[in-house]
Formats: structure tokens, sequence, C-alpha cells
């Protein structure tokens, strides 16, 4: 798993890339979570390169968004593949997260 | 053509990464298609973390066996553990999927997970033993 970050038009993206598991989630939540400034007021995550997730990395996500939200920071994610998309559909984040087929269609979204 | 593979894994979320060889292997050996391998990956994941997580009270070694099947139409995994007797599909909560971000806690969707993607799931205790079949059917 890896995480490469970029700020364009004030967003914060975080493409993240490999597999999120139970054995490497705590690394997940420290890399993106340090990642992310208190100052960003808009954060894209990109799971293009991302080949699994489990309920651990969801679990990371939510703790994410839910701090995000607390401090009026919007939060965005794009890219998942097929079986990625499903399991957030199964686990009802598409209900409270916004989820965008592209990074652009997310930085759109959130910058406009 | 039928592909069997038995493991015996510690209780240590360390040896995910073999149980996932293990799955990607069988899915190959099979033509399952990848969707399908994925949901059988994560959902044995999910168990065998409830398992280390929860299922024992002390610090020891525990030994988890693991057999995956794949067969014509159905690819079955089997696990049986000596934790804590635990049904998933009995006792678990349901997530409420309706809560709002600010509500909804964090957690608790492993099992959930487990009997969406299944097309069935059976459990029974055995001699101090949890044992648990679960089935992904090719055209489920």
């Amino acid at each position: 798993m890896e995480i490469k970050t970029q700020r364009e038009n004030g967003i914060l993206i975080a493409n993240v890339n490999g597999r999120v598991d139970s054995a490497n989630a705590r690394e997940f939540e420290n890399v993106l979570s340090s990642a992310i400034s208190d100052d960003d007021t808009c954060v894209v995550v990109d799971f293009g390169g991302l080949s699994y997730i489990s309920s651990s990395g969801l679990r990371v996500i939510l703790l994410v968004a839910k701090s995000l939200r607390n401090r009026n920071a919007e939060f965005a994610l794009c890219s998942l593949s097929g079986p990625i998309g499903e399991v957030f559909k199964i686990s009802g984040f598409d209900k409270i997260i916004s989820i965008y087929d592209s990074q652009a269609e997310a930085c759109a979204a959130l910058g406009g | 053509m039928k592909v069997k593979r038995s493991l015996c894994i510690a209780s240590d979320l360390s040896e995910l990464e073999r149980l996932h060889d293990a799955v990607a292997e069988l899915g190959e050996a099979g033509d399952w298609p990848p969707d399908l391998v994925y949901q059988v990956d994560l959902v044995l994941e999910e168990l065998i973390v409830n398992t280390v997580n929860y299922g024992y009270d002390d610090d020891a070694r525990h030994e988890i066996e693991v057999t995956l099947i794949s067969d014509e139409d159905v690819f079955t995994v089997e696990i049986i553990d000596d934790g804590h007797a635990f049904n998933p599909l009995e006792d678990a909560p349901e997530p409420d999927l309706d809560l709002g971000i600010e509500d909804r806690p964090i957690g608790g969707l492993g099992i959930h997970l487990m009997r969406v993607m299944m097309d069935d799931v059976h459990y029974r205790r055995e001699q101090n033993k949890n044992h648990l079949t679960l089935v992904k059917r090719r055209n489920g």
C-alpha cells in the first residue's frame, strides 16, 4: 500500500495504491491522517490504484470522513473499481460519502 | 475440476497474506471471475480477523484450519477455530445503514459483508470448535 499526495487548486488529492487489509489498515490510517493538514478544506481520496480494501479500510475512511465533517471540510472518493464500489455500496457508505467516477469529476464538484 | 487447499494458520493477522495468496491461486485454477474472488477473499479476511480479535481470552497461539475448495460451480471456504462459540448468522447485530455520517458507528461491517456477499453460510458448534462453511456460486 502506498499513498501519494498532491495539492491542486486548494484540493488535497491522495492517490492510494495497492491493498488495504487488516494487516496494514493502521498504517493506512496513520499515513492518510498525517497527509491531511488542519488547513485542508477539500480532500479527495483517489482509489484508482487500489486493488483491494476490506472493512478495516472502510473503518479508516469513515474516521477520516467524520473528522473532516466535524470541521466542515469537504471529502470525496473517486475512481473505485467495480468490486470496491460494491463493498462501499453494501456497507451503505455511498449514502454518507460522496463518490465520483473520476478524479476530475470529484475535483470539479468540490472546487466548483 | 476440483481443486482443494488446506491451510493451518496461526491466530495472527500476519497470516492474512498467505490466505489471500491461496484464494487467488484457487481463483485462477478454477477460472473464477475476479469480482467473485475478491468477495471470497474479503469475507475470509473479515471472519479470520473477527476470530483473531474477539475469539480468545488468552494470548496463546491458536490454530485456525482453513480449507478452500474450487469445484465446477461452487467456491467453498471452511473455517474451523477453537475460539468462543460464535455464530455469525445470529450473534452479530445488523448495522443500521441509514444512519448519517455523524451517527454511524466505527466497525461492525465485516459480518454484514459476509451475509450479503455469500450465497450460503452454514454454522455448527462441534467439540468446542466453530465450524463455518461459506459458499459462493458461480451463477449466484
